[in-house]
């Protein structure tokens, strides 16, 4: 026991004191700090061309009030990347020999600050002749110069010229209040006057054609919505000058505050990417928020020391990282149902069964892969049995019911495709392996020992499997593993503990409580 | 939930964290696990040193084995076909009687020279093997139950387990199969477990899944302080039994025959903790006796005595 002790203290001292000297003496960040609203946006473009010429064109964001933007990287699949200005707007051009399918990507940090403007009470601060001949013009998109517009603005009581701030204000009420916001709807600004309803785009756009309209600088702004545990959606708001350029939104109806969740990606309503000769464009955005504030990020990258800075694991490409996150936290798994196995005594099917499957699972929600995997294991079964008659050797039987449990994930997918169920899909993450000598395992058991001590058997195993699930879905667990691959020398001291763990297993306390109960009374 | 623990300690409850890494991996090396997994082995080693066990009557080893099989029991009419590594009971076929072709099963059905070959056939390929290896079918001869045991329990053979460490018996008890365990003698199954006094012989407690009983569930027959049938003889089995497998820490599965009395059925690298329910005591006082009076060279004698005594001594509390 004390043997086991020292052992089990002299495995973990390494990792330990490497951990702790990375934590204490270098500085480095042991728990995401989850800064606030930095992000890593991505935009995917996907294109697919007939001709040979043609060119695809992105809108690219810039720091400015709000938000900074750094870090930027494209990737450019065969073509020629370029950024050229133009005013406000920073376009990111791809040209070149395009042939079939292009998939072209630009990516950046950006880090939402929210814009809070003090809007002037006074007009003192007169536009320049240029921001006047540039915002007050009629377009295509914003009919200034429409009868309707005029008409309509007659009919409203506004205050006079004097009073710009409230002019504004006038109109962000009644664009605000008065237009039905409808998902999905028209952007067209004169259709959304007359019809009092329409899309996000057309009521920013008619608020920004009214302002222009009665003398106001004015221009529309498209960019995203970036949320926690939301896909990045796309949002749009008005810029109105009053000695400077304020912010204001009609749909999500705020007047001189951006808020915080809001990332400007152009000036200007034209489609934030545009293509010329593609036979077909398709894009997204996509949005992570970063664990991690740059400074952290880049001493995990190169810690400031010699003999750590040319082995950090964040050196190593992206998808290797994502694959080694997972495979760190596996011993984190191992040592949690090393002590559930040995110290509570829970019976599972298979050693490591439960841990393969919450691994399996962190993919998808755990209900729906519960739900899949009794899917799958119950068709699995009843093959199982129905097989049990024809009395098949047993490897030729184990592959069957492997054939089996690979049409059943195939199924699944396909399900997931009709359904756009993405978390079907991930059925093909499933370990068929283990799924197979769980199906053989639990026949056997049922046959064996009947069908009550095999369900409590598939009972824990599940149970365990929930348990271990968590540690997969740990952002914080995922960093400190991949952070400080050392600690596994911590478990494995740890597992050395376990290991010449002699004393009862909780599970023998209440199996052997009536004896204890009989040597008390 | 420390109330227990405390006094569980107290009483020297053996736990499995224990049992494994102070016993089993202790004292039983790995390489002569074989000699008790296969019970082919370890009948063969019983019957080169004259240690009764059920006698073989033939082994099917290949499924080429299997044709000559059913002409190698000719003049035999009752015998147990099992598979040589089959656990807790499964794969056994038990023939009581048989006229020409057809043969009667255990339970009064009847099956012909076909399925007998076939259910072989399957024990071959692994069908009741631990993991599912391919295996050896045996067929011994059937063993007839000791009637006073009969009369107590009504389905299956009964038979006694006893702990053997280092040589020295610490504790045994009976076994017996009920209607619920389907005949087999497993406690986890619902069979009657009975502790038994290694010193006089006589049943002490009686438990069926760890809840104490004074009668047998089928037939109502009294199982507490009954002086259990050829005990003694079954002991000294037991031990020499386990001298030939070189394990340090065995379960001996012991059947007492109507005319042959005690019988060695099979050994266990792993036996249970149940035992300790059973007995209303816990191991490791014994085993740490055993520890401390153990001495080289013992004699058979020497060792059944010193085992009697320890477990004279160290009995049961209630």
């Amino acid at each position: 026991m004390t043997r086991n002790f020292w052992i089990g203290a002299a495995v973990a001292m390494p990792g330990l004191l490497l951990f702790l000297w990375k934590v204490f003496g270098l500085g480095l960040p042991v728990a995401p700090s989850e800064p606030q609203d930095l992000w890593r946006v991505e935009l995917e473009i996907q294109t697919r061309s007939v001709a040979r010429g043609g060119s695809i064109s992105a809108a690219l964001p810039s720091s400015g009030p709000g938000q900074e933007i750094d870090d930027s990287l494209a990737m450019s699949d065969r073509l020629h990347f370029s950024v050229v200005r133009d005013g406000p707007r920073q376009i990111g051009i791809w040209k070149g020999s395009f042939s079939g399918v292009h998939h072209v990507s630009h990516a950046f940090r950006a880090q939402l600050i929210g814009d809070v403007v003090e809007v002037k009470d006074t007009d003192g601060l007169l536009p320049s002749e240029e921001i006047v001949r540039r915002y007050t013009e009629t377009t295509t998109t914003l009919p200034v110069n429409d009868p309707e517009i005029w008409t309509f603005l007659l009919g409203l009581e506004l205050r006079g010229p004097e009073d710009q701030l409230g002019r504004a204000r006038g109109l962000l009420t009644f664009v605000a209040d008065e237009i039905e916001l409808v998902p999905d709807g028209n952007s067209d600004a004169l259709i959304c006057l007359a019809t009092r309803e329409c899309g996000m785009l057309g009521k920013e756009r008619l608020l920004a054609t009214l302002l222009r309209a009665s003398g106001l600088p004015a221009r529309v702004v498209q960019g995203l919505s970036l949320q926690r545990g939301r896909e990045p959606e796309e949002a749009a708001w008005v810029d109105v000058w009053q000695g400077g350029w304020v912010p204001v939104s009609a749909s999500r109806g705020f007047f001189g505050r951006r808020p915080s969740d809001l990332l400007a990606i152009t000036v200007g309503d034209e489609p934030l990417v545009q293509s010329v000769g593609m036979a077909a464009t398709n894009f997204r955005y996509r949005a992570l928020p970063e664990d991690f504030r740059p400074d952290e990020l880049a001493a995990l990258m190169v810690p400031s020391s010699l003999i750590l800075a040319p082995i950090s694991l964040y050196r190593l490409p992206v998808a290797t990282q994502s694959v080694l996150r997972v495979l760190l936290v596996v011993p984190l798994g191992a040592l949690l149902l090393a002590l559930l196995r040995n110290v509570v005594g829970i019976s599972t099917f298979g050693t490591f069964l439960p841990v393969l499957l919450a691994l399996a699972l962190r993919e998808s929600d755990l209900a729906v892969g519960l739900v899949m995997l009794f899917g799958v294991v119950g068709l699995g079964l009843v093959a199982r049995v129905l097989m049990d008659r024809l009395h098949l050797l047993l490897v030729p039987r184990l592959c069957i019911v492997l054939c089996l449990v690979v049409l059943a994930i195939v199924t699944m997918a396909m399900f997931g495709r009709g359904f756009e169920q993405r978390d079907l899909m991930s059925g093909v993450f499933f370990p068929l392996v283990i799924i197979t000598m769980l199906i053989e395992r639990f026949s056997i058991s049922l046959a064996e020992e009947g069908l009550r001590n095999s369900m409590t058997r598939l009972a824990w195993s599940v149970g365990v499997t929930i348990m271990v699930y968590p540690l997969f879905q740990s952002a914080t667990l995922s960093h400190l593993m991949f952070g400080f691959p050392e600690l596994v020398f911590v478990v494995m001291g740890v597992l050395v503990w376990i290991g010449g763990y002699t004393g009862y297993r909780i599970s023998e306390l209440i199996r052997f409580r009536s004896l204890a109960a009989q040597a008390a009374g | 939930m420390l109330k227990t623990l405390k006094s569980l300690r107290a009483m020297g409850l053996l736990g499995i964290n224990r049992r494994n890494t102070s016993y089993t991996l202790k004292w039983n090396d790995r390489r002569f696990y074989p000699l008790v997994d296969d019970k082919l082995q370890t009948k063969r080693l019983c019957e080169q040193a004259g240690i009764p066990t059920a006698r073989l009557l033939t082994v099917a080893e290949r499924v080429g084995d299997l044709a000559t099989l059913f002409d190698e029991l000719e003049g035999h009419n009752d015998f147990v076909l099992k598979p040589a590594r089959g656990a807790m009971g499964n794969g056994i076929l038990v023939i009581k009687a048989r006229d020409g072709i057809m043969l009667q099963k255990a339970g009064g059905s009847w099956i012909d020279q076909e399925a007998f070959t076939f259910h072989a056939s399957g024990i071959i390929s692994g069908l009741y093997a631990l993991g599912g290896r391919p295996d050896v079918a045996l067929v011994e001869e059937r063993l007839i139950v000791h009637p006073e045991l009969a009369a107590i329990c009504r389905d299956g053979v009964p038979d006694y387990r006893v702990i053997v460490f280092r040589g020295i018996p610490v504790m045994a008890m009976v076994r017996l199969p009920t209607e619920v365990s389907a005949g087999r003698a497993n406690l986890h199954q619902g069979a009657v477990g009975i502790g038994v006094n290694l010193a006089t012989c006589r049943s002490s407690h009686a438990v069926i899944r760890s809840r104490p009983t004074t009668h047998h569930p089928d037939t109502g027959e009294a199982v507490v302080d009954r002086l259990i049938p050829g005990f003694a003889r079954a002991v000294d089995i037991a031990v020499q039994a386990t001298d030939l497998v070189h394990l340090g820490y065995v379960g001996a599965d012991i059947v007492v025959d109507a005319t042959r009395g005690p019988v060695v059925l099979e050994l266990n690298a792993r036996p249970g903790l149940a035992i300790q329910i059973a007995n209303r005591c816990g191991l490791l006082p014994r085993l740490n006796e055993v520890e401390r009076r153990w001495r080289p060279g013992m004699s058979l004698e020497d060792r059944l005595s010193l085992g009697r005594e320890i477990a004279g001594r160290l009995g049961a509390a209630a």
